[in-house]
């Protein structure tokens, strides 16, 4: 029996699936490891990061462990890409409802999946979404955007803001660097996700490995739609990538010049003290959102200068997810499945 | 006007500390800051070189602004082990070499040390989860022995008073009380709404798994260090040393005649310290200061400070909408009475303990790494106090 979670494709009666999730069981595919968590937390949706969705909102993060992927320069490798049968006993126990419940009790106004793919936790995390949606709590997730067609609604069921990692734009680079055979599942999902989904787009950039990329991943982007906000984000050499060099930043910026007219909304950042994180109008070029960059899950809001997501100077209508939120506000104004 | 200066490798940036906007500050200090930055990237906190930058960034920076107070802290070994099981003779290697860093600084300024260890580790037997409660239990990454804990039922209580690994279970109140027996003026600086109702407090070898607490499991946590050991040839007068909170004054004191390094080496016990060694308590009642802010700042004020950031603080219920010192971690505020606010000499600190050093010592100039969660992001340098290299250069 094949596992149709993902373009792995796994068959389940050699054993469980490649991210070590599912097994076949009584002619289904199943969980193994069902409503386990890596981690509960708060905090704001811009450290996931989500530039154009709810902002200021404080966010539940969840994770689970285990990843159909297997990046070279994983930053969560620790919980990632090892078995997930290994890493139970740092897991938490919350049933569905529960999970809401905690988010509620933390006063977060919604509940993103960003420490692994939630592909591999899918039938868990529809269940959160049972008690989400009751509870007018929408969820947001991370994902690398290797599901299969019938994965991927599923998803967009779920989730009505998600963030896909585009790792490079060949297949040779996802082959040598990510450990799958091709590129174009990920681009068609892109494309799929954001025809009902709120989406944005993170590269993560490795200089002379993949930065020659950036303007055709630009192009390809704002081929679905110019106002799809692009996070290019500066490598931090991780995991079996420790020793690698941090890409050079100016340099990085001057090949990312070619690409600022293609797209509305390109952020550079993952680096402590970014110059490169507020939104600019597309219009008038004015600073409409004022954020800080903390360096890998660390940004935040600063300001936010536009009312009902209109530019304050020529208002032109600035994409955006849902409207700001209060950090300590009780309810948000969810604008649903609906795309941005 | 506090400084930060970024360094994310091969570029830097300038902000306000206290606010985060850019900052167009110039001039030969923050020339000089930036390029003892640039010339020291931070390796890592688990990085077997992570000791000697501390020490030949520090040293670098003596050479360009003549400190006479120097802060140092090695923190390498501490998250090394703290995360990763290593062989004893492993550990053993690293917990001489950071003693071995802070003699080299020693022997090359020449400075008077005072030399302070955070007490072992231990190996974890076993953590507590908290994560099922109808309260709401609050931990956090660097703490093993101490979690609040918010709005409880009786079933809560009845169910962690069963709990093997709980040594005891402390109320608000009583908590607060401990310290006021030490110490009758102490002000409780945190916003009481957000501390816990009560402060569940662990065994020795035990941890909390709960809201706050990391991805990464411990491999070895804090010891209970009532006690720990604090080396120093300063003369300590007619009475003994024989609490940390004694070391602000000391140093103080000592400065009047000559240049003294104050040196933190975490996770280090007795056995690598040098002969003439005292131990000093670090504790009021069954509190025992973990390493981190409160230890720092309890070493730095003279007094105990288990709440300026106290356990299981509600932190994320605070204000986010104005944004203060984004920089600095949790901390909202520059501490008051520190060392470097309580002397008019120059004075710096250097260390790998990040996002911390320059609030809890509260020194003219301070570099730090810029790490979370050991990711590497760089490194921060802090200038609070400008003027006194004006003064001078």
């Amino acid at each position: 029996m094949k596992c149709a979670f993902c373009e792995h494709r796994c068959d389940l009666g050699k054993g469980k699936s490649f991210c070590g999730m599912y097994q076949e069981k009584n002619g289904t595919v199943v969980e193994i490891f069902p409503n386990r968590w890596s981690t509960y937390s708060a905090s704001r949706v811009e450290s996931v990061p989500f530039y154009h969705a709810y902002p200021g909102s404080r966010s539940m993060i969840i994770g689970s462990a285990g990843c159909n992927f297997r990046c070279r320069y994983c930053s969560n490798g620790f919980i990632a890409c090892q078995d997930p049968a290994n890493v139970q006993d740092v897991m938490y126990e919350f049933e569905p409802e529960d999970l809401v419940r905690m988010a509620q009790k933390l006063g977060c106004h919604n509940i993103v999946f960003n420490v692994n793919e939630p592909a591999v936790s899918l039938p868990s995390l529809e269940a959160v979404k049972h008690y989400a949606g009751k509870a007018m709590i929408p969820m947001g997730c991370l994902t690398n955007g290797y599901t299969t067609p019938e994965s991927t609604e599923r998803l967009a069921k779920v989730f009505s803001f998600i963030h896909v990692g585009l790792k490079g734009f060949t297949d040779r680079f996802y082959r040598e660097y990510v450990g799958i055979r091709s590129v174009e599942p990920v681009l068609k999902n892109i494309e799929a996700l954001s025809r009902s989904c709120h989406v944005e787009v993170a590269f993560p950039v490795i200089e002379d490995v993949n930065d020659h990329e950036l303007f055709d991943v630009a192009a390809f982007i704002a081929g679905i739609r110019e106002d799809i906000p692009w996070h290019v984000f500066r490598l931090l050499p991780e995991h079996d990538m420790k020793e690698s060099v941090y890409p050079n930043i100016e340099r990085i910026n001057q090949a990312l010049a070619s690409c600022r007219d293609k797209l509305h909304y390109i952020y550079f950042h993952n680096f402590v003290g970014s110059d490169w994180v507020n939104t600019l109008c597309p219009e008038c070029k004015q600073v409409v959102v004022k954020r800080f960059s903390l360096g890998c899950s660390g940004d935040r809001l600063d300001e936010f200068m536009a009312p009902e997501n209109r530019c304050s100077s020529c208002d032109t209508p600035i994409a955006m997810h849902g409207t700001k939120v209060s950090w300590n506000a009780r309810q948000i104004r969810s604008t649903g499945g609906a795309k941005t | 006007m506090s400084l930060a200066l970024i360094d994310a490798r091969e570029w830097q940036n300038r902000f306000d500390l206290e606010t985060g906007r850019k900052s167009s500050k110039q001039g030969p200090l923050v020339d000089m800051l930036g390029k003892v930055l640039s010339r020291h990237p931070y390796p890592g906190d688990v990085n077997e070189g992570a000791n000697l930058w501390v020490t030949r960034t520090a040293l670098d920076l003596v050479d360009h602004y003549a400190p006479d107070l120097v802060c140092l802290s090695y923190v390498q070994q501490f998250f090394a082990n703290r995360h990763f099981s290593h062989a004893a003779d492993t550990r053993d290697i690293m917990y001489r070499s950071a003693m071995v860093q802070a003699m080299t600084f020693i022997e090359a300024t020449g400075y008077t040390p005072v030399i302070v260890g955070t007490g072992p580790l231990v190996p974890l037997k076993n953590d507590i989860d908290l994560s099922g409660l109808d309260g709401l239990a609050i931990s956090s990454n660097w703490s093993a022995r101490y979690c609040g804990l918010h709005r409880p039922s009786q079933n809560d209580l009845a169910i962690i008073q069963s709990i093997e690994g709980v040594e005891r279970i402390v109320s608000k109140a009583d908590w607060i009380d401990t310290f006021y027996h030490v110490e009758p003026d102490l002000e409780v600086e945190a916003d009481p709404s957000l501390m816990p109702d009560y402060l569940i407090v662990a065994k020795e070898g035990y941890a909390f798994k709960t809201l706050g607490t990391t991805l990464r499991k411990p491999v070895n946590v804090p010891a209970n260090n009532f006690e720990v050991p604090v080396y120093t040839t300063l003369d300590t007068g007619s009475g003994a040393l024989n609490d940390i909170r004694q070391i602000k004054n000391l140093v103080l004191k000592g400065l009047d005649t000559r240049k003294i390094a104050l040196i933190l080496l975490e996770a280090l016990d007795m056995s690598y310290f040098p002969p003439g060694t005292v131990m000093c308590a670090n504790a009021a009642d069954w509190f025992c200061h973990e390493p981190g802010d409160s230890f720092y700042l309890t070493l730095s004020t003279g007094r105990h400070q288990p709440f300026v950031y106290p356990a299981g603080y509600r932190y994320f219920d605070q204000d986010a909408e104005q944004i203060k010192f984004p920089f600095s971690g949790y901390m909202t505020a520059i501490p008051q009475n520190t060392l470097g606010c309580a002397t008019p000499k120059r004075s710096i600190a250097v260390g790998n303990r990040s996002m911390f050093m320059h609030m809890v010592f509260g020194v003219d100039i301070s570099i730090e790494c810029f790490a979370r969660n050991l990711f590497n992001q760089g490194l921060m340098g802090v200038i609070h106090r400008g003027d006194k290299f004006a003064e001078r250069n």
